[in-house]
């Protein structure tokens, strides 16, 4: 077999015409593969879902809504999760976190405390009794629950968020709208909103922002209040009393393991307005009093007015700029494509009120046309840190083939030779592209190229350097020990070096064959296979090639001797 | 062309070969490995993810009465400027709120913890003075992952609705204390308590009944609410006298007895303008719930719960704790379930971590048998074990390098070794292949053993040399990776140059010391080239 190989090969070099098509074979499968990229052939995504145990589901009800409110939105989400086979046990978390994890350390699930909040967590069979993967799960669990639970009051928001493959993110999406001035954030924001909500792929749409809803506010009449002999600090400690209630002493306890506090408020049917206006709350503070210096009762309206305003938005700056997130996730799909298409409908759609200009790679900045005040759309979450780390592994791999190419030059003192094996191992590109290609078209959902296939990537060229190297150095120790002629020398030590060769790619094949079936290193897992497919063969074929084309004889530093054919020995 | 009767070999491979080849100390230098390497695997701590250096810290100010405009202005814009002066500070994110503001500063990833920590305190506490008049204490909360997040959760709940939510309390707070005890625990928490609290809720229709005020009823309480120490006093014998004040208020009657208000005479008690409660904590709005699946696979209405979370401290194993936690429960199961409660454990980690671990382990050794089955087709079975054999010293080497340099092994540790174990076997591949080879050359025959095993193996030392070389420096750039992906990758570059120098080393030493004891010289005049 090797013999025959040897032969094809001594024919191969022979004929200018053949190694001509060799080459230009190469350059074609190369432009092939690297087009399927933009083409959208083959996606990329940072990482891909991770099938697990367990999911929490964020509840968020519009601000200024109450805690049962909030409890029966959970109880109609608990009651459809109860319906699931594979669904264990699930905890409410009511005004509160769940217990932390990472996810929830980033998206800042541990400073909720609010009735309008709550976190569910739900807890699946094992994985590997679970023939439906969790994300597949909140695939198809997400717009039920969305349609049944998320309309019983408006303007809830009700969110998954799966354990994240690897490091976790704010959201999928996160679009930052800064400016200077508040409303016209909240206008732009909520532009933003609505096209993510029009964008295909984008579900969990939110805007980290308070709604603006009515409140009463008590305005004390200092005048009067001086006049009753009253001062403002007991009005509100009365009214406080009153509707929140107020540890006002404690008691130690042989049994108990905290202090008892004694607590004082009024009755829950005390408590109760009639109505949300301001006649019922002018009604229920009459009948509250208060007692003055001299003795005397003063029923709390006597001082007091009651004004319907609206409530103050919490401001929220990133980097001493106000701003406001926009958050979406992504269902089941990478981050790039959706974000490619909301920016583009904002860029066509938003022209109306605003000039748009790019900045960066896809930020935008909007000029307001009427007031010319300035806004920025900034892109961040998932994007963002899939980019730098793209970038960082990119640089990786460049200052990879840097290094290779200086070891290689300090090694054969020849800039061709190194070339010709940095060109050689750059070539496992093709596997690795078409491998996913390949891949997606055999899996039920997106195989994505992941940042774990750029990491195969980066060790794949060592890999078909190292053949590159074995081979182009048994070629030189055969011309110059035993004077082969640089063909059949190249030849022979092409086909020798094959089983070595063919043996241990065979032996990386294998082991990553467990590794492709990894969710997270599936990349890389199918990387190493594909991309060492494509190594060999551009290592027994194409660098014979370039290397027979190259002066091999001046970059080996010797002349050539005299011809023996190996036949004869 | 051969050499003379002895080989002098020329590279680091053909000195190490020979330097082996005869030595009584190589066996136990292979079995000392691979124990190493065992005690390793067993001894270091099993995460699933790696451990991530994150740090950050919040600071929390109120100041009541303001509004958000207010509170941006005096506090976080100031507060905001001056943390900018900080190094290693990647972002601030900052809420301004009615009455609150809090400040977030996340350092790049990376950045040391307990450095970042401290110059945010101390950035704070220089700037004490630039905040507004009425502001309160600053509250500043570093930010903790190993701390803050925790490796095991268990809910407990009554089968009893009727149980009263602070009994439950009482016997989870019990089982805190217990588990907070056992080594390597660092937090306990418990989410969805209701504590005890004495109610008093006053009927606004009785109190102006009365013609009360509601800070009449704040007096009159205070007044008697009192806890005093015992006093100390002296006999005229010298002796201690000690006279203890019994507290006004003992159980919850002595609170609905206080006396209110006098109405000619006749005393108006609490009692009569409220309804008090030795009951919970119902200003609380936050709880917790839980359902589960019974045996029937029915799922139970929602229930009160009490979550207790667990936290281990960092660079311990969290295989070991949870199991340390699950056997406590263990022991008082049968005694809660005597008073009716009972438990779930809703957060494993520890359990997740061990599957993670034994399932890679498990796909390393099936990955390994493969490629002995594969090399058995190929070269032949005796080249195939010698082959297989060194799998497990580069590994075991690799495993204790990662266990002294602190390092946990996780599912990218695992990943790491999965990725290199195609890679280093290839050292071990060439220089079989060489030696079979040059077993198999004509003229092999009359040649001494040693000295074709040291040649073979010198022969192919410099390329192997340098490609390994080649592999290691792809994998340099690598750990300079920024941001939490860069983290998160780290056991990559870490381990993987490990494991191939380690190949070299292992190919160069122990394959030509078993071939030589295993391989047998094939016969060339039966056997044509």
């Amino acid at each position: 077999m090797y013999q025959k190989f040897e032969n094809y090969l001594n024919t191969l070099l022979s004929s200018p015409a053949k190694k001509k098509r060799v080459l230009w074979g190469t350059l074609a499968a190369f432009i092939f593969s690297v087009a399927l990229i933009p083409t959208e052939f083959v996606l990329a995504k940072m990482l891909p879902g991770k099938n697990n145990d367990t999911y929490s589901v964020y509840i968020d009800l519009a601000n200024g809504s109450s805690i049962e409110q909030t409890r029966q939105v959970s109880e109609c989400v608990v009651s459809i999760l109860q319906q699931e086979e594979e669904a264990l046990d699930a905890e409410v978390f009511l005004g509160t976190g769940s217990p932390l994890d990472f996810a929830g350390l980033i998206k800042g699930s541990h400073f909720k405390n609010n009735e309008n909040v709550a976190e569910i967590v739900v807890n699946l069979t094992k994985k590997h009794d679970r023939s439906e993967p969790s994300y597949m799960m909140v695939q198809r669990l997400r717009p039920l629950i969305q349609k049944e639970c998320g309309n019983l009051y408006a303007q809830t928001n009700i969110k998954f968020v799966e354990p994240p493959a690897g490091p976790p993110t704010m959201a999928a999406i996160v679009a930052e709208v800064y400016g200077n001035n508040s409303d016209g954030i909240r206008h732009l924001s909520n532009r933003v909103q609505t096209v993510f909500q029009k964008t295909e792929g984008l579900v969990d749409i939110d805007i980290m922002q308070d709604e603006i809803y009515d409140k009463f506010e008590v305005q004390v009449n200092t005048d009067k209040i001086t006049r009753a002999a009253l001062d403002v600090k007991h009005v509100n400690d009365i009214l406080y009393l009153a509707f929140e209630g107020m540890g006002i002493a404690v008691k130690n306890s042989q049994s108990a393991n905290d202090q008892i506090p004694i607590f004082l408020t009024l009755t829950p049917e005390s408590k109760k307005f009639a109505s949300r206006d301001k006649l019922a709350i002018e009604m229920k503070l009459s009948s509250l009093k208060l007692l003055n210096q001299m003795g005397m009762m003063v029923p709390i309206t006597e001082v007091v007015t009651i004004v319907a305003v609206k409530s103050n938005p919490m401001i929220m700056s990133k980097n001493l700029h106000q701003m406001t997130n926009v958050v979406a996730e992504t269902d089941m799909v990478s981050q790039v494509y959706p974000l490619m298409d909301a920016r583009n409908v904002i860029l066509d759609t938003f022209s109306d009120e605003y000039e748009i200009h790019k900045i960066g790679l896809f930020n935008l900045e909007l000029i307001d046309k009427k007031t010319k005040e300035r806004y920025e759309l900034l892109w961040d979450g998932e994007m963002e840190v899939t980019l730098d780390t793209f970038v960082d592994l990119g640089g990786a791999f460049i200052a990879a083939l840097i290094l290779i190419f200086l070891l290689m030059v300090i090694y054969y003192k020849s800039f061709v030779i190194s070339g010709i094996v940095l060109l050689g191992s750059f070539l496992s590109i093709i596997g690795v592209i078409v491998g996913h290609g390949i891949v997606d078209l055999f899996t039920a959902d997106t195989f994505f190229l992941t940042a774990t296939s750029l990491i195969g990537f980066i060790a794949l060229i060592g890999i078909s350097s190292r053949n590159s190297l074995l081979l182009i150095d048994f070629t030189k120790s055969l011309m110059l020990d035993k004077g082969m002629h640089k063909k059949e020398a190249i030849a022979y030590a092409t086909a020798t070096r094959a089983k070595p060769i063919f043996l241990t790619a065979a032996a990386i094949i294998l082991a990553s064959t467990l590794l492709a079936s990894d969710a997270v290193f599936g990349g890389l897992g199918v990387s190493l296979i594909f991309g060492t497919i494509a190594a060999v063969i551009s290592s027994l074929i194409v660098v014979p090639v370039l290397i027979h084309n190259s002066d091999l004889e001046r970059h080996f530093n010797f002349e050539e001797r005299k011809a023996v054919s190996i036949m004869e020995p | 062309m051969h050499a003379p009767h002895t080989y002098q070999p020329t590279d680091s491979a053909g000195k190490l070969a020979k330097g082996f080849l005869r030595n009584p100390l190589t066996p136990i230098l292979g079995i000392f490995l691979l124990v190493i390497g065992y005690m390793a695997l067993m001894l270091m701590p099993r995460e699933e993810n790696p451990q991530m250096v994150v740090s950050g810290s919040t600071v929390i100010i109120a100041l009541p009465g303001a509004t958000a405009n207010e509170v941006q202005n005096v506090i976080v814009k100031p507060l905001e400027r001056k943390l900018k002066e900080v190094k290693g500070i990647e972002h601030i994110h900052s809420m301004a709120m009615d009455n609150v503001a809090v400040i977030n500063a996340a350092f790049f990833i990376g950045e040391a913890k307990e450095d970042s920590n401290l110059k945010i305190y101390d950035k704070i506490m220089q700037n004490m003075s630039i905040l507004p008049k009425g502001a309160m204490q600053p509250i500043i909360k570093p930010l903790d992952i190993d701390v803050d997040i925790p490796i095991v959760s268990v809910a407990f709940y009554s089968n009893n609705p009727k149980m009263d939510p602070t009994v439950l309390y009482d016997h989870v707070k019990k089982m805190q204390h217990h588990i907070n005890g056992l080594p390597n625990v660092a937090v306990t928490d418990i989410k969805g308590a209701k504590k005890h609290q004495y109610n008093v809720m006053v009927d606004i229709n009785r109190l102006s009944g009365y013609n009360l005020s509601l800070g009449q009823i704040v007096m009159a309480t205070q007044s008697l609410a009192y806890n005093v120490p015992e006093i100390k006093g002296k006999s005229q014998d010298n002796q201690i006298v000690m006279i203890g004040v019994r507290n006004a208020i003992e159980s919850v009657e002595d609170v609905g007895n206080i006396i209110v208000a006098q109405y000619g005479g006749s005393a108006i008690y609490l009692r009569d303008v409220a309804t008090i409660t030795a009951g919970s904590d119902i200003q609380n709005f936050k709880s917790a719930l839980v359902t589960l699946k019974d045996e029937s696979g029915k799922f139970s209405p929602l229930k009160d719960q009490i979550t207790l979370t667990v936290s281990k401290l960092q660079g311990t194993n969290s295989v070991i704790i949870a199991d340390a936690v699950k056997k406590e429960l263990e022991k008082y199961k049968e005694q809660m379930k005597a008073e009716g409660i009972n438990y779930v454990i809703t957060r494993n980690d520890g359990e997740r971590a061990d599957e993670a671990v034994n399932e890679l382990v498990f796909h390393l050794i099936l990955s390994i048998v493969i490629i002995a089955i594969l090399l058995i087709f190929v070269l032949g079975w005796r080249e195939s074990l010698i082959v297989t054999f060194t799998v497990p010293a580069i590994l075991a080497i690799t495993l204790f390098i990662a266990y002294i340099t602190g390092q946990t092994i996780n599912r990218i540790t695992l990943f790491a070794f999965l990725l290199s174990l195609g890679l280093l076997v290839d050292a071990a591949i060439i220089v079989i292949e060489n030696i079979h080879r040059h077993f198999h050359a004509p003229g092999a025959a009359d040649r001494d053993a040693d000295e074709l095993m040291i040649e073979a193996t010198d022969e192919i030392g410099a390329p192997t040399n340098i490609a390994t070389l080649a592999i290691i420096l792809t994998m340099v750039p690598m750990a300079f990776v920024g941001q939490m992906m860069g983290q998160f990758m780290k056991p990559i570059p870490a381990n993987v140059p490990v494991a191939l120098v380690a190949s070299l080393f292992v190919a160069y030493i122990f394959t030509p010391y078993l071939a030589v004891r295993l391989l047998k010289k094939p016969d060339h005049n039966s056997e044509a080239h």
